[in-house]
């Protein structure tokens, strides 16, 4: 009972400190979210249905689905193709570079996609010798440009959680199908893709996350020209538009449950493919 | 088989390389350009760009800050996460799932939600928090509490700690000395691991710290954008020694991560 008790006391300042800096806060904005002056219990929500928010979240679901379901897919394909190479070098230095380069974001990375897709960049003015011409066609300042922008981390995070997948994709197994007469095709949708699906769902799921909460590279990059759930948030704190907490405050609620949704199905996924190895 | 695969492979990992590359050396390139904005080429090279921004006193003092905070927040997450971890590992195995939920929940905090949670409580408490480095590292230590919990837990799972306490404690050791002579040592690894992502993390942070302190405590990354909006050159020039300082550490992170797989093989009997 003692022994237990001074187990307790151990485990006490790391309790208190997320209490403090993780549920507390996290609490009273729901609850603040919660509340107004109309006594409405979901009022607030109701306000946040305002044509500007709206577009936000349309926005921010575009962009989080397309960079989630372009990162998982092409991502899953550069996999296979590092993973299967019979260069074990090429393996090693390719995965390295999938770990290095998950961990670039922010304005450093938005700043690099200026310099190289920008209206003066690097690869704009290559594709310009080659008669192409970007602009105005296309803008890195745009959604669709922070879509590109986004992949550069989200790809080789998809890489590093499919990777361990595909090693328990037998090659025993390929050689077996294909003596039985299937094709390629036959493979992939009778064999491969059930094996490799919880580890793409589970990448899908934290690359929607990761983009619906990603705001640093997009206020680097288009400031609030982009209008996305985070520059709204972002801005209702700093006072730029209207000051009204409790609508900044449901805001952040709703984006709170999308991310946590997504996680939570990202730790289901995870579950399986252990379960599966 | 070997002509197929390569009509197909080769374009694929040439195109990813390609992808992560080009924009990293597109900056490495532009901050030593005299000027880059209409010939294919750089049409001269110079460091004058470099000279110029680390020569301000700014440069260096938001280095400083954000080398601070990185260090501060490694501390602090380490002195709240190692023992926690080792007590619910080796003592309270019940109440593991709850410390494994409550390092996850950051996950789900965007760093403008986390902003303004912490905004809206502690800016109503008599507290000396808000807008102050404080509050700051408090929350570096919140977003990367998975990665810490994480790194710390693998290695004590990797390790036979009941074994290794029970012959400390036979020595003579009390519990202080069994954590910090006996286990510390064997998950070394993991806490390196752990504290490296921490330092990462927090160095290149840049939401939390534009919210939370703003221009009253400026860190590297605000330094950075600020010059963005400023000055390109001198911006891709602090933009290269990020993405510089990003390699170093995650090669560094690499390599420790293959330390603690190292010791868990040892360490197996089969």
């Amino acid at each position: 009972m003692g022994k237990l008790n001074r187990t307790w006391l151990g485990l006490l300042p790391l309790l208190a400190f997320v209490s403090a800096f993780e549920i507390l806060p996290v609490l009273m904005l729901v609850k603040s979210s919660l509340s107004g002056p109309d006594g409405l219990l979901l009022g607030n929500f109701a306000r946040t249905l305002t044509p500007s928010i709206a577009t936000a979240f349309a926005n921010s679901l575009q962009l989080s689905l397309a960079t989630a379901l372009g990162g998982t897919l092409l991502g899953t394909i550069i996999a296979y193709a590092i993973a299967t190479s019979s260069n074990a070098t090429v393996r090693l230095s390719l995965t390295a570079l999938a770990n290095v380069t998950a961990n670039f974001g922010g304005a450093p990375l938005a700043f690099a996609f200026v310099i190289t897709l920008g209206s003066t960049g690097f690869i704009t003015i290559l594709l310009g010798y080659a008669g192409i011409d970007l602009y105005p066609g296309f803008r890195i300042y745009s959604i669709g440009g922070l879509g590109i922008a986004y992949l550069y981390f989200q790809l080789p995070l998809a890489i590093l959680l499919v990777i361990p997948a595909l090693k328990g994709l037998r090659r025993e197994w390929r050689e077996a199908a294909e003596c039985l007469g299937a094709s390629g095709l036959q493979y992939w949708t009778g064999i491969g893709l059930p094996i490799l699906a919880p580890a793409m769902l589970a990448s899908f799921f934290l690359l929607f996350a990761n983009a619906f909460g990603a705001y640093a590279t997009a206020w680097t990059l288009t400031g609030s020209d982009v209008n996305i759930i985070p520059v709204q948030i972002a801005a209702l704190i700093r006072g730029e538009v209207k000051l009204d907490p409790a609508l900044a405050d449901a805001l952040a609620v709703l984006s709170l449950l999308v991310m946590g949704s997504c996680l939570v199905a990202y730790q289901h996924f995870m579950r399986r493919m252990r379960h599966a190895a | 088989m070997t002509m197929k695969s390569l009509t197909w492979r080769a374009p694929v990992i040439g195109s990813f390389i390609a992808f992560m590359i080009v924009p990293v050396i597109a900056t490495a390139l532009f901050s030593v350009a005299t000027r880059w904005d209409r010939t294919l080429w750089p049409e001269g090279l110079t460091l004058n760009w470099w000279i110029k921004v680390s020569s301000r006193s700014a440069f260096l003092d938001t280095l400083m800050n954000s080398l601070w905070l990185s260090a501060l927040s490694v501390l602090v997450s380490l002195i709240l996460v190692v023992p926690a971890a080792y007590l619910v590992h080796a003592r309270m195995p019940r109440a593991k799932p709850w410390l494994e939920f409550l390092s996850l929940v950051p996950f789900s905090l965007s760093g403008v939600v986390l902003a303004l949670a912490l905004i809206r409580l502690y800016s109503k408490l008599p507290l000396p928090l808000v807008n102050t480095p404080n509050l700051l590292i408090a929350a570096y230590v919140i977003i990367t509490l998975p990665f810490m919990y994480r790194a710390v837990m693998n290695a004590l799972e990797s390790v036979d700690t009941n074994r290794l306490s029970e012959a400390a404690q036979s020595l003579g050791a009390n519990p202080a000395q069994v954590l910090l002579r006996v286990i510390v040592p064997n998950i070394a690894p993991g806490i390196v691991n752990g504290s490296l992502l921490v330092f990462s993390t927090a160095f290149a942070e840049f939401v939390l710290a534009n919210l939370l302190t703003g221009t009253r405590f400026k860190t590297f990354p605000i330094y950075l954008v600020e010059f963005t909006r400023s000055d390109a050159r001198q911006a891709s020039a602090l933009a290269f020694m990020s993405f510089a300082f990003a390699w170093l550490i995650s090669l560094a992170i690499l390599w420790s991560a293959t330390r603690v797989r190292q010791n868990a093989r040892a360490d197996t009997p089969h």
